[in-house]
This record gives C-alpha cells, structure tokens and sequence, in this order.
C-alpha cells in the first residue's frame, strides 16, 4: 500500500512542479542495446568478441566504468554454455558531464562496450551455443535518473570462426574507438593538496584535443575540479586537487577521441617544467595569457610569406592615397574588422567542431587535401597577379580592390586572415592549443586576439600619420616591390604542395601541380587579352579555372600507410608477407609499436635499430616487419591480441618451421636479438 | 504558501568555511549550519553538540531513494537512530524547478506518507549545505559525532544498486557506525563510495 500511496504523492508532485520541470520521459528503455557477436560460428578454444551496441536516446546518458560524482556503471551477469567464460567490459573513451557542479562520465553518443567470451576447447562443430546476458544500468538526464535492466541473448553455433566483412568492419570501429593500453607504468605522488600523475609519453608522439584524466581508482581526486595536463618533454603531468591518500591509481589518459589506459604507482613526480606545454584547464589568467601570446602571434604573422605581401599591397595603397584623399583611418578599421570577423569565423566553425565531438587540431583545414588544393590554387593566383601576369578588375580580390573603399580593406582582411590559418597552425601551436581547450568565449577571445594581432600593424599605419608619412613615396619601385613579394608567394605555394604530397601521397600532388598549371594557363591567357584592351578578357579563362577547381573532387586522402614510413631494412607488416616470408623459411621478427609508446621507442633506439642488431639480422637473413599501432589500425590490433597482449611493445620472433611464435619480452637488448639471429656479439 | 516558498528560499547557511569545496575530511570539524525545517522553523545545527547527528540527502524522485524508502528500510534505520538519541536530519537541496525540490507543505505530506521518521526535514533549495559538506548523491549520508567531528561519509550501505532485494544482505553503513561510536571504538568504514542521482543543484 506504502508504495501506491508514494508513486501518487510522486505524481501530485510532479504537478505542483510542473511547469519548471515538465518533461517527457517516455517509456523506456532509454538506451537501445543489441547484443552482437563478432561471429555467428566461433570456433572451440577461440575467443569471441560480442558489443553491447548501445544507443542512448536523446538527451539521456548511460556511465562509464567509473561514473564519476554520482551514477552507477553497467552490470552484466552472463548465463552461459559450461565451460564458456566471459570477460570484463571493456569500455570507450567516456565524455565529461558537469550537472549542477558534479561530474559524470558518460556516453551521450552511441556507444558499444566490448567483452571477450572464451570458448571452451572441447565444443563440438555444430553444438548449439546460446549466449545469454542481463545487463543492469543506470540511464540519467540532466534531471532524472532511471535503473533499467536489458535481458539479451543470441544464439551462435560452434563452427569455423569466419567473420563477415561487414561485421568486421563494425567491430573494428568499435575496437578503434577502444582506449589503448599504454605499457609503461606510471606514478603519482600527493603533494600538499595536489595529486600529481607521471605518465611517460615521448615528445615526438602527436596528440590533438584537450587532453584529460578519467581515474578509475575512486577518491583518489576531486572528479568536478579542473585539471592541468602537460606534456613535458617525454612525459604528461597530470595535476588535479586530490582527495584522500590511495595505494595505486588506475585510470584512463584521453586526448580527444584518443584514450590510453594505465596504472601509477606511489613514486616522486617532479611538477611540470614552467616552460612546457600549456596548462589544459583553463582559469583567467590562463585565457588572459593565451590572448596576449595570440595577439603577439599575429603581429608576427605579418612578415610570414603568405601574409606579408598582402598587408604590403593594403600599406602601399595607403600611400598611394595620400594624406590628402580617402579615410585612412576607416579603412585600417575595415580591413581589421574583416581580419578579426574571419578569424572569429575560422575559431567558431572550430569551435563548432571541437563540440561535435570531431578531434580536430588548429589546423584542420590542413587536414583535408582539398582545403589544401583551393588553398595552393589561391596562393598559385595571387602570385601570378604578383609578378604582373594578369590584373584584377573584377572587386573582391586582393590589390585593385584594396585600393577602393572600405568595402575592399574589409575583404583584404578576411582574406589575409584566411590564408594566415596554414601559417598559424606551427606558430601559433601553443596559443591555439590553449584555444581549443578553453571555454568557448575565451576561445573566441584568443582567434579574435589573432585577428588583431595580424591587423595591428596595418591599423597603426592608419591612425598614426606620422608612421605613413615614413613610409617611401609610390613610384616606380612599386612595381618592383610587387614583382619581389610573389616571391614569397610562390615558395608557400610550393610549400602548400608539399603538404598536399604529404596528405594525397604523389597522384594528389601531381593533381594539385596540374590543377595549379592549368589556372595558370587561364590567368595567363587573361591577363595577354588584358594586355591587348581586349573586352571579356577574362572569357576564355573561366572554364580553365573551374576546371581546376573541379580537381578538388578528385584529391583524397592518402591511405594511413603511405604516409608513415618504416626504419630503412625492415617492411611494414601485414599477415600476408609474415605468411610468405614464413613459407620461404626466412626467420621473422616482427615487432609492434607507436609513437606514443614510450617502451617501444626505447627500444628501438637502443635495440632494434642499432647498427649491431642490422648487421646481426642481416646475416642471419631475418625479415623484419613493423607494425606501427600508432592510429589504431584495426587489423595489427586483431593480430595483438591474439597473442594475448592487450597493446605494444610486442615483439614475435619466428623460427623457421616453428608453428608458434615466440613472444620476447617488453625490454630487448642488443645481445638477445642477436643471439636470436645466430650471431655471437 | 508562498511564505513556504520564501521560508525555502531563505535557508541560511552560517558555515565558517567557504560553501563550495570546503567538504569536512573525516575527523575534521564539520561546518555549522542553520536552515529553515519544512514548518518553517530555524534548525541551528550548533544546538545539537553533545548529540550524534546523521544527515541524509533526500530527493524523492530519485530511484535510489525510492528504494530504501519503499522497502522501509530507510524509515527503519532512521527510527533506530532516534531511539538511540541521535539526531536525523533529511535535507533537500533540490533546487526550484527540479526533480525532487519540494517546498514545506510538500515534505510534511512526504514524512506523512512515508511514515518517515527524521528529527526534522531540512529545506536547501540554493544547496548551500549541500555543497559545504560536498553532498553528490541522493541518498549521501554523513554522521557527525558529539563533538561536532566528522564521523562517516558516504553511502547508506555497501550495495550500489537501485534493486531493493539487495538491500537484506547489506551492510548499512551508518548504523555500524553509529553503533561503533556508542561503543567508544573508532569507525571501521568511516568513507565509503556514495551512489545514487546527482544532487540536483541548481547550476
């Protein structure tokens, strides 16, 4: 009875509040889970993989493993065939959620959880194999909070283990999506009231996004306080405010989508140098700093190549004006409003982004070929224009209408701010880094410092007359000048089809080359009808320049191989050569590792690619073949964990007619692998 | 009713200690409070030195609190813990216009209903108290000892679900507790690992 008069009372609750807090909650359940094995037909002896497919309705949230401040992570009890064993969860890397000061960690986003089910040996080929699991979780709003339980199962048949190519597909998302387990420990010392965490991480390793601590071990800090995490040469501190005194930490480091899973010991952790990386939970001061460095940063900008001569065409059209006609001052401000609007513009979108969940750098433009391509189009025609190979008339574009009003200056500007962004991602690395981890308005406050930055010294000539009077009288040398500055332009077009090279490999860079030819051609062919005072000069060069336009349709990414390259006398590994070297009776070595491997690194440069180890392989005619885990490829992550290691180093040393591999332990010499190869040192 | 509403609003907190962040290790003296009761009464935590005092977030929209309350076992160990001269205080720091804020009226038809035994049922609508004492879930319970000290924090007991058919074989926190204090040994679980919904503050 007690229960039916609560729910009652529950509901004339709800009414008296309702009109702050009416929502719909809707039947459950919130989250739409499918239980889905990697195969239908596991083989005996053979580890399954299955996903708790998740898919959270809008606006509810299920917990990571630690939930955080509140909440409860998932629970799975198996019902399975005897002798079948089942894993623990194995999670993604969470997302943070402060509601009312408290911190949750979450998963907002469809999601999939993964467990390893052992399958016993002793099955037999066509046995029927029913998996059964409850799921008990805890699914919240920003407002409430329900228990729900999923009953799930799926029946398998013991078979042959194949994997359909699109299951495969599926799971290997799920799996990148995985935290990496990073085999170094690491150690945390409580000094005073802070927690400090020492994580050896080498400084050549890239990383993108915010990066933060997700603990796995409760109490050992205050989850909802800002944290600070540096890169300090081969290492990431961590401070946040601790909490009470603990044995060992387990945690999760995430960097963007990128998750590193990791335990501390007790030890001594120096704090961060004062110089390294830039502190990644933002107070004012911070933000006030980043604000400074970024208007800095811009005024540095100017003398760069692909800004310089921009701002030299708005300076020279000042002088051409003189002090007797135009508004000087309206004009400086024009073009530093167009400067400061495009770079807020660029850091919104970024921003916009950084919110969509996408790990993007300042330099996401960068990141696609095709940015790149426009990109090199427009430097390739704008040093053109420079070395007096064809004049603009049509308005919007550089110089001529940079010399009209202040409609012009404003367009200027937002065009030097735009091709300032491929400079600014190396410059500007570390006020841009604070950028992306700030709170929106002080991220706004560091692109719009920028902006400023780069249109300082323009507006200085616009307000101070004197500066403008000093500057040289327009004549001739003008011309000159002009030629001189595609200079520049030119190398950063040549530098622009280096990175296209780099991200396209050698088709997209010859695409781009051609592209770049062919606008070129155009503007040529218009700037000689230009010449002749021939009308519809630029008639014929349109269809050439949207032709080169169009190649930005056809330049893709090149594959994640082709950009990473291997140590010289090594290969880099696929299961097919390690199966064809093996069947010319070659012995193998095969080692696996990532840039953000600190053990492997080590390694390598002590071990693997001294010139003792070369020659010793070399003699005994070892093939070598690596595996960069760097990205997360999928496939190397499949053959890692069959041999039973959760992550890298692993080292697999083949013997020629030897089924199995050897595994070699996580710290080489020099010695052991040349006793390996049959050399005595 | 709206006197209610303004009794809630106006809950006081004279904690020496700064409201946020300022959450009372074990053993340390706990900030001192004084909040309006749900009849509108001043309750001035200082008064009850000498006394044991057990504090109890309490949203009751939260399934976490549903369970220990529609199993009884909530109401049990608050009358255990009266019948022994201690102190029970439930408080609500829902804030307005979220799950669980009620106003006077509200938790007076609440204890009725639920047969609820508190000392008395403490209105927190800004959170203050909340927050000086670091509460994060609802149920989150903290015993205070005579002396004014900080005897536990943390979970009601040891089994973190919201399945009340869990709740006959666990161990409830805070009567162990209570029971060690009378019997002049020290705390053996003093911290535990709270679960339940989030207090809903507001932001």
């Amino acid at each position: 009875m007690a229960w039916i008069r609560f729910v009652l009372m529950s509901f004339a609750l709800l009414l008296a509040i309702a009109p702050a807090s009416a929502q719909t909650t809707g039947k459950g359940p919130h989250v739409r889970i499918e239980l889905i094995a990697e195969t239908e037909r596991p083989a005996p002896g053979s580890e399954l993989t299955l996903a708790f497919a998740s898919t959270p309705e809008p606006g509810w949230h299920a917990y990571w493993e630690n939930p955080g401040d509140a909440g409860l992570p998932a629970r799975a009890s198996w019902t399975l065939p005897e002798g079948a064993s089942a894993g623990p969860l194995r999670f993604p890397v969470p997302q943070r959620l402060i509601i009312g000061g408290l911190m949750n960690y979450v998963y907002e986003a469809p999601f999939a959880p993964l467990v390893t089910l052992k399958v016993p040996a002793d099955a037999a080929v066509g046995d029927a194999f029913p998996v059964r699991v409850k799921l008990d979780y805890l699914v919240c709003t920003n407002e409430i909070c329900v228990p729900e339980k999923a009953e799930l199962e799926t029946a398998l048949t013991i078979g042959d283990g194949a994997v359909p190519a699109d299951r495969r597909a599926r799971f290997d998302s799920w799996r990148a999506a995985l935290p990496k387990p990073l085999g170094t420990p690491a150690k945390y010392q409580i000094d005073g009231k802070t927690f400090r965490l020492e994580i050896p991480f080498p400084a050549a390793a890239s990383l993108t996004g915010e990066g933060y601590f997700f603990p796995l071990t409760d109490g050992a800090i205050d989850y909802a306080a800002p944290q600070r995490v540096v890169r300090d040469g081969d290492r990431i501190v961590v401070e946040a405010p601790s909490k009470r005194p603990v044995s060992k930490v387990d945690g999760l480091l995430a960097f963007g989508s990128q998750g590193f899973t990791l335990s501390a010991a007790p030890g001594n952790v120096a704090p961060a140098s004062a110089s390294a990386g830039v502190p990644s939970s933002g107070w004012i001061a911070t933000a006030l700093l980043a604000f400074v460095g970024a208007i800095a940063g811009g005024v540095i900008l100017n003398i760069m190549p692909c800004v310089f001569p921009i701002l030299s065409l708005k300076a020279l059209s000042l002088v051409k004006a003189g002090d007797q006609a135009g508004n000087p001052r309206g004009e400086a401000l024009a073009y530093t409003g167009g400067v400061v609007l495009t770079c807020l513009a660029l850091g919104g979108v970024l921003l916009g982004l950084r919110a969509g969940g996408a790990a993007v750098g300042w330099a996401f433009q960068l990141q696609d070929p095709r940015v790149i391509l426009f990109l090199l189009l427009l430097v390739t025609g704008i040093a053109l224009n420079l070395a007096g190979l064809f004049e603009l008339s049509a308005p919007g574009f550089a110089n001529r209408a940079a010399a009209r009003g202040n409609g012009g200056a404003f367009l200027t500007g937002a065009l030097a701010a735009f091709v300032a962004t491929p400079c600014a991602g190396p410059f500007m690395a570390t006020a841009l880094g604070a950028a992306l981890i700030l709170p929106w308005p002080a991220a706004l406050a560091v692109f719009g410092g920028l902006g400023l930055g780069i249109a300082l010294p323009f507006l200085l000539l616009g307000f101070v007359p004197a500066l403008r009077r000093r500057l040289p009288k327009p004549g001739p040398w003008m011309a000159t000048l002009r030629r001189i500055l595609s200079i520049p332009m030119f190398l950063t077009a040549l530098a622009l089809a280096w990175v296209l090279g780099r991200q396209a490999g050698v088709d997209g860079m010859a695409l781009g080359l051609g592209a770049a030819l062919l606008a070129s051609f155009g503007l040529w062919w218009a700037g000689r009808r230009q010449m002749r005072g021939l009308s519809r000069a630029w008639l014929p060069a349109l269809p050439l320049l949207l032709l080169a336009l169009a190649a930005m349709a056809l330049v893709h990414p090149a594959g994640v191989e082709t950009a990473r390259a291997v140590p010289a006398g090594t290969e880099p590994f696929s299961e097919a050569r390690l199966a064809q070297l093996r069947a010319e009776g070659r012995p193998v070595f095969a080692y696996f590792t990532a840039d953000w491997c600190l053990t492997c690194k080590v390694n390598e440069k002590g071990a693997i690619e001294t010139d003792a180890v070369r020659d010793a392989f070399e003699k005994g005619k070892v093939a070598v073949l690596v595996g960069d885990w760097t990205n997360g490829d999928p496939a190397l992550g499949r053959f890692i964990e069959q041999h039973n290691r959760a992550g890298v180093p692993l080292y697999l040393w083949y013997r020629p007619n030897s089924a199995e591999p050897e595994v070699l332990p996580q710290l080489l010499t020099q010695a052991m692998l040349q006793k390996l190869a049959g050399v005595n040192p | 009713m709206t006197r209610w509403i303004f009794a809630g609003l106006a809950a006081v907190c004279v904690a020496g200690a700064a409201p946020i962040a300022a959450e009372p290790g074990i053993g340390a003296a706990v900030p001192n409070f004084r909040a309006y009761d749900m009849h509108g009464k001043i309750v001035d935590l200082s008064e009850y030195r000498g006394k044991t005092v057990v504090l109890e977030w309490n949203n009751p929209g939260c399934p976490f609190v549903q369970k220990h309350y529609q199993s009884g076992n909530m109401q049990k160990t608050q009358a255990a813990v009266v019948a022994q001269g201690a102190v029970w205080l439930t408080i609500n720091s829902g804030a307005p216009g979220k799950q669980g804020h009620m106003t006077g009226v509200e938790a007076q038809k609440f204890v009725a209903d639920q047969h609820a035994k508190p000392s008395a049922y403490l209105l927190d609508p800004q959170g203050l108290i909340g927050k000086g004492y670091g509460a994060k879930t609802t149920p989150h319970m903290y015993v205070i000892d005579g002396n004014g000290r900080l005897a536990y924090n943390g979970a009601i007991d040891d089994k973190p679900t919201a399945d009340k058919a869990d709740i006959a074989g666990a161990r409830n926190h805070v009567l162990a507790a209570l029971g060690e204090l009378r019997a002049g040994k020290p705390v053996s679980v003093p911290e535990s690992r709270p679960y339940g919904c989030t207090v809903k503050y507001a932001s």
